[in-house]
């Protein structure tokens, strides 16, 4: 199976604090790694550096082979890795169909001028969008679930479903690898069931993906391969079977906290 | 009659009405007025760019607006270009100076952004004070060229009446309002949106925020040069006052009262305000004072308080209860 | 040669002080409860013109005295009420552009209140010294500018035992810090922030009236102590105290200083310039921390 993610020897310091601590690990194409741990162990740390939000302290991130470690996100999101955030950054003052429309914004060739002059270009009775990302942008939502919601105001909407929003305005991004920080928290057990079928379908489509969680259901039931992160180290990495026996990771949720809803 | 097409016929007779307007009604200082409403809408729309749509405080708008009219001024006066040429210029070094102060916006943001930009328009304000030898000083430029006519098949079209520069103004209103629309309502729009609501957030999908701020201020100064441009060459006379700190202050209170992140509030703000001013500066006879500008603040304090989303807002806001559409987006939401 | 550095040296750390006792407040406002309030140099406004109505009616040295404390209470009541009626309400629900919006409404408002009841033309604050100078080794001052620097300095140390020794002192650096953790801790938030705002306004009312000794008092003052209070705040930091102490005396030193060997006209850009360098090197000020203080 391709490799196509690999991060080599990660670390990251903020001022005296090792938040991230020689991490390395590779993602096979079209597999969905789990990464879990206990709170404040440096997973979100982790995420931020891949995607570009935080540029490393030491370490490689190695993209199809590319070097994009310390590129910034939007350069990253360019190159074809998208995220979402633990704490939902949609745009609250557009409706969900626009938050898709601008993630399906082809911005590799266009920057802020051809965008800008285009519009002043374009003629009369072509809309504001073009057609095709009008209904990329609908199947994306009814994809997620929420097509319904399309013209509403993405702040009027329920945190669940602005969850949703996110991971439908990353996939308008045409990613190759989609990290997931946190999807489920805050979902009842009927939403876990809906988010458990989408993230495989999201699989279906060819993207790797690699998610964050907390919540043991989702976590075990989709993923095919674990890693565990500790104190910003990795201890344990492997099939979730192998990992949920691994002493140090028993050890490590002892203690700390247990979500052991199966 | 589809929406469309209704849509069309209204927005035919609005434009018939502006342009009869001059012909209709002829006195003078009410055109006086109605031009200066116009630059001012110049202003209000450049300024909600910025603000509004692309959420970058910028309190040194009056810096573009001075630029642009010292500029136009000085080419005609100096370099004995056509003041055509002149306008167009003040609104290109205006926007250079917006692509200057669009740097800082790349690291600050709020109160702090605020004030740079407010330091931005002093200096430069201080350099107009200063640099006699260019601008005289505190006495200002005057006497500033008009602008020279146009033939047009054998008409010949001078620009010295109100009623004559007002088809000028009128048609610079209409082009900025149309870019306006353009820009916020396009892929340009939804990007520099994005960035206003969450600048990580859209950094995620892939957009160059820096480059975005840069483009959006460098625009919007260029709208203000042209307004500044405009003014010189009506009023005749510019001095420091044009870029003083209450020139941003009217620009911002017309706009937030006429509603922020719209693309019909700035025009209502500015063209509403205008009236209201002068309308208010009639009665200072009978109550002995002028009321206009604590007026203003109150209104502003007002709006903020209770009429978020300016008078647009209160107006959706009652075609909505009216009509019984959900808590969507109105005006947008047929997207060709 | 000398003893002119000295001489504006002094004249610098003098109006530095009244820069620090304006700024104070304001930067107090932010820290507590994250309000720019471009209305503050106006508060001040308020002030000086308490004094001129005072000191016409008691002058000499008790109508100053008088008008110091009647500016204080005066304006501590203009900010309980805008703080009530006004910023309160928009407390979390709106954003940091709206109250910024409608504390330049205020202003608006407060600097055209003025004019109206006080006219235009700018008055004076009589001298309770009547003119009386002081003179050590080759630089001179009037005594009422002395008394000015005096009085800032005291009144700066009298806020920081305020701030440091008594419950609702450190109550107000709490809620400054962790707006959250005060709360758990019993803090009466809604206490507080009327505390800080009227405590801020008070400030800058004496402020005012130590400005208005030295300038003149017009309704269309208040534009350079907001501006100059501003400086000041983000140069130490928003939010930091000591860091607006120190950056007023900074920024009354260097206007002063610039200003004699330098340019004389663009004195007051010399902030500007200072900041707006500043900020692009340390965009948190001088003083200032990465999360608040």
């Amino acid at each position: 199976m391709a490799e196509i993610l690999k991060i080599e020897n990660l670390t990251k310091y903020f001022g005296g604090l090792c938040a991230v601590d020689d991490v390395s690990f590779s993602l096979a194409e079209n597999v969905i790694t789990g990464l879990i741990g206990p709170n404040g162990a440096g997973k979100t740390t982790l995420i931020n550096m891949i995607s570009g939000a935080i540029p490393p302290s030491h370490g490689r991130i190695l993209f199809n082979g590319a070097d994009v470690s310390g590129r910034k996100a939007y350069a990253v999101n360019n190159r074809g890795i998208a995220r979402t955030f633990q704490v939902v950054r949609i745009f609250s003052k557009l409706t969900a169909l626009e938050n898709v429309l601008a993630g399906l914004v082809d911005r590799r060739q266009k920057g802020p001028w051809s965008l800008a002059f285009a519009s002043l270009v374009r003629g009369v009775a072509k809309g504001s969008y073009n057609p095709e990302n009008r209904r990329a942008a609908e199947r994306l939502l009814d994809l997620v679930g929420i097509g319904g919601y399309r013209d509403e105001l993405a702040g009027n909407l329920p945190y669940a479903l602005t969850k949703r929003l996110e991971i439908a305005r990353a996939l308008a991004t045409r990613p190759k690898v989609l990290l997931l920080d946190e999807p489920s928290s805050g979902l009842n057990p009927a939403e876990l069931v809906d988010q458990i079928a989408l993230i495989r379908e999201i699989r279906k489509q060819g993207i790797t993906i690699l998610i964050i969680e907390h919540v043991m259901k989702v976590i075990m039931d989709i993923s095919e391969r674990l890693i565990v992160i500790h104190y910003g180290k990795k201890i344990a990495d492997g099939k979730p079977e192998a990992v949920y026996t691994d002493p140090n990771v028993v050890e490590a949720y002892l203690g700390g906290e247990s979500h052991a809803a199966r | 009659m589809s929406r469309q097409v209704r849509h069309l016929l209204g927005t035919v007779a609005v434009i018939a009405a502006l342009l009869i307007l001059p012909r209709v009604i002829q006195e003078r200082y009410f055109l006086h007025v109605v031009v200066m409403a116009g630059i001012y809408s110049i202003m209000t729309m450049s300024w909600n760019l910025l603000a509004g749509y692309s959420g970058q405080l910028n309190l040194g708008h009056a810096a573009f607006f001075g630029i642009g009219a010292y500029t136009s001024a000085l080419v005609a006066m100096k370099l004995g270009v056509s003041p055509w040429f002149g306008l167009l210029g003040g609104g290109v070094i205006a926007g250079f100076f917006g692509f200057l102060l669009g740097f800082p916006s790349l690291r600050l943001s709020g109160p702090y952004l605020a004030i740079t930009t407010i330091g931005f328009a002093e200096i430069l304000r201080l350099v107009a004070v200063n640099w006699v030898d260019l601008t005289r000083g505190s006495l200002g430029l005057s006497g500033i060229p008009l602008l020279t006519p146009i033939r047009v098949g054998g008409l010949k079209l001078e620009f010295y009446f109100e009623r004559d520069y007002y088809y000028v103004v009128l048609a610079a209103v209409l082009f900025t309002y149309f870019c306006m629309r353009r820009f916020t309502d396009s892929e340009f729009g939804v990007s520099l949106q994005a960035l206003r609501d969450d600048e990580q957030g859209a950094q995620s999908i892939g957009i160059h925020t820096s480059q975005y701020k840069l483009a959006v201020f460098t625009l919007s100064a260029f709208f203000a040069g042209i307004a500044g441009g405009l003014f010189a060459h009506f009023a005749r006379l510019v001095s420091p006052d044009t870029m003083s700190l209450h020139v941003t202050f009217d620009t911002l209170t017309m706009t937030m009262i006429g509603g922020l992140g719209t693309t019909a509030g700035p025009i209502l703000g500015a063209v509403l305000l205008s009236l209201l001013s002068e309308w208010l500066r009639t009665l200072e006879d009978f109550f002995k004072m002028d009321i206009r500008l604590v007026l203003y603040g109150i209104l502003l304090i007002l709006t903020i308080r209770f009429m978020h989303g300016g008078l647009v807002g209160v107006f959706q806001g009652l075609k909505e209860r009216f009509s019984g559409y959900g808590r969507t987006r109105n005006g947008g939401a047929d997207h060709g | 040669m000398e003893s002119l550095f000295l001489q504006q040296t002094l004249n610098g750390l003098i109006i530095g002080s009244i820069y620090s006792l304006i700024a104070i407040g304001l930067t107090m406002i932010f820290g507590v409860m994250k309000i720019s309030n471009f209305a503050h140099g106006d508060f001040a406004m308020v002030g000086a013109y308490t004094a001129v109505f005072l000191m016409a009616w008691l002058p000499g040295w008790m109508g100053w005295v008088g008008s110091v404390i009647a500016a204080a209470a005066v304006v501590g009541i203009l900010g309980i009420v805008t703080e009530r009626l006004i910023f309160r309400p928009l407390l979390g629900r709106w954003t940091d552009i709206d109250i910024i919006m409608v504390s330049i409404g205020l202003f608006i408002l407060l600097e055209n209140l003025a004019q109206l009841f006080f006219g235009a033309t700018p008055q004076m604050i009589s001298d309770p010294f009547r003119g009386a100078t002081l003179g050590v080794g080759g630089v001179s001052t009037s005594m009422l500018r002395l008394f000015c620097l005096g009085f800032s300095c005291t009144a700066i140390a009298a806020l920081q035992i305020f701030l440091n020794r008594s419950k609702l002192g450190i109550a107000i650096r709490a809620t400054s810090q962790n707006r959250f953790a005060a709360q758990l801790m019993g803090v009466d938030i809604n206490l507080i922030y009327t505390l800080t705002f009227w405590v801020g306004a008070a400030l800058a009312g004496v402020g005012g009236v130590l400005y208005g000794t030295t300038f003149a008092v017009h309704p269309l003052m208040g534009a350079m102590p907001t501006l100059k209070a501003f400086v000041v705040t983000i140069l130490g930091g928003m939010g930091n105290l000591r860091g607006a102490i120190f950056g007023g005396f900074i920024l009354g030193v260097a206007e002063s200083l610039g200003g004699n060997y330098l340019a004389m006209e663009y004195q007051h850009a010399i902030g500007f310039f200072i900041i707006i360098s500043v900020l692009l090197l340390r965009p948190r000020g001088l003083f200032g921390t990465r999360e608040g203080t």
